[in-house]
């Protein structure tokens, strides 16, 4: 899976580390960006509020 | 670095050829032998498995650090936002008593939670308002009282890890320690009666006007703070009980009460 990305990235080793580095970046954007908070509420870590049964997270 | 491939994944790149060429008979000898489905199979296996711990790792990062940042960040300019609001007229009219959901209350000090400590409260418990590093004020399954009310309970509750976590050291509290609520013409001083150390998340009674589970039985001027134990997780939820001690008027100078100096 990341040899197959490896060796799609085009130009050398530098150019490729460049590439490689941004889209590491690019993914822990979307992740912290979008993925993340979406994720959040459906994970019970941060409930704290005390509520019926009904009641959604707090 | 030149342009010539001196990379060795670049070399197994181009002995391996096209993605295709992955018989077995084209495999003559040396490394450039390729490994069968299995192999390869069981590979992709393995960097999901490292995805997977990465993926959890950075929710961990993104939890306990990220959220904090944001929400302290939020929580720091609608603080400056309410001082300003408050110190803008000079002497006006009494301030509004009546507040929507979402404005800004005052502030939350606690000594045993730290010098200096400090906590926006807005109306509202939902995780919105509490992802923004606040302590929200129960607007159900009770409707708080407010400080100034003739009597009822003014419960909060704020996150224990993440977004602030405003109320990660609520487990330090123990009775008599102080806790000063600032609104703009008053603080109001509680002093903490009672801890409930752990309770279920459905045990709303906590938050009643008259707590139940408390040694309050009679109609007071009380103050609740909830948030979820143990640390890093919301199986339960603790809470603390204070009364009402006196109210001190704010002076020019915002003078602290006793309990803060």
């Amino acid at each position: 899976m990341y040899g197959w990305i490896w060796r799609h990235l085009p130009g050398n080793t530098l150019v490729r580390a460049v590439l490689a580095l941004l889209l590491v970046l690019g993914v822990v954007y979307v992740l912290f960006q979008y993925v993340f908070p979406w994720a959040e509420p459906l994970l019970p870590f941060g409930d704290v509020t005390v509520d019926g049964p009904e009641g959604g997270a707090g | 670095m030149s342009q010539q491939s001196t990379d060795p994944l670049d070399g197994l790149a181009d002995e391996t050829g096209d993605e295709n060429g992955d018989g077995p008979a084209d495999a003559p000898a040396g490394r450039s032998a390729r490994r069968g489905p299995a192999m390869v199979a069981l590979g992709v296996f393995g960097e999901l498995l490292i995805t997977l711990g990465l993926l959890l790792a950075l929710f961990a990062v993104y939890s306990l650090w990220w959220t904090n940042v944001q929400a302290d960040r939020s929580a720091d300019l609608a603080s400056d936002k309410l001082r300003s609001a408050w110190s803008a007229p000079p002497s006006a009219a009494p301030p509004a008593r009546t507040y929507a959901a979402g404005d800004g209350v005052g502030f939350l000090h606690v000594p045993a939670m730290g010098a200096g400590y400090q906590v926006l409260i807005r109306m509202g418990t939902d995780a919105d308002t509490l992802a923004e590093g606040v302590a929200g004020v129960y607007e159900t399954p009770y409707r708080s009282a407010m400080p100034w009310d003739p009597s009822g309970n003014f419960a909060l509750a704020a996150h224990r890890d993440g977004h602030g976590a405003k109320f990660h050291d609520l487990d330090a509290l123990k009775p008599g320690d102080a806790v000063v609520v600032e609104t703009q013409d008053s603080w109001y001083v509680y002093r903490v009666d009672e801890t409930l150390p752990e309770t279920s998340k459905y045990d709303t009674g906590v938050v009643a006007p008259v707590p139940e589970g408390s040694s309050y039985h009679s109609p007071g001027r009380y103050i609740t703070l909830t948030t979820c134990t143990p640390v890093y997780t919301s199986r339960y939820r603790m809470a603390v009980w204070g009364s009402l001690v006196r109210v001190d008027p704010v002076d020019a100078a915002r003078t602290p009460p006793a309990e803060l100096r």
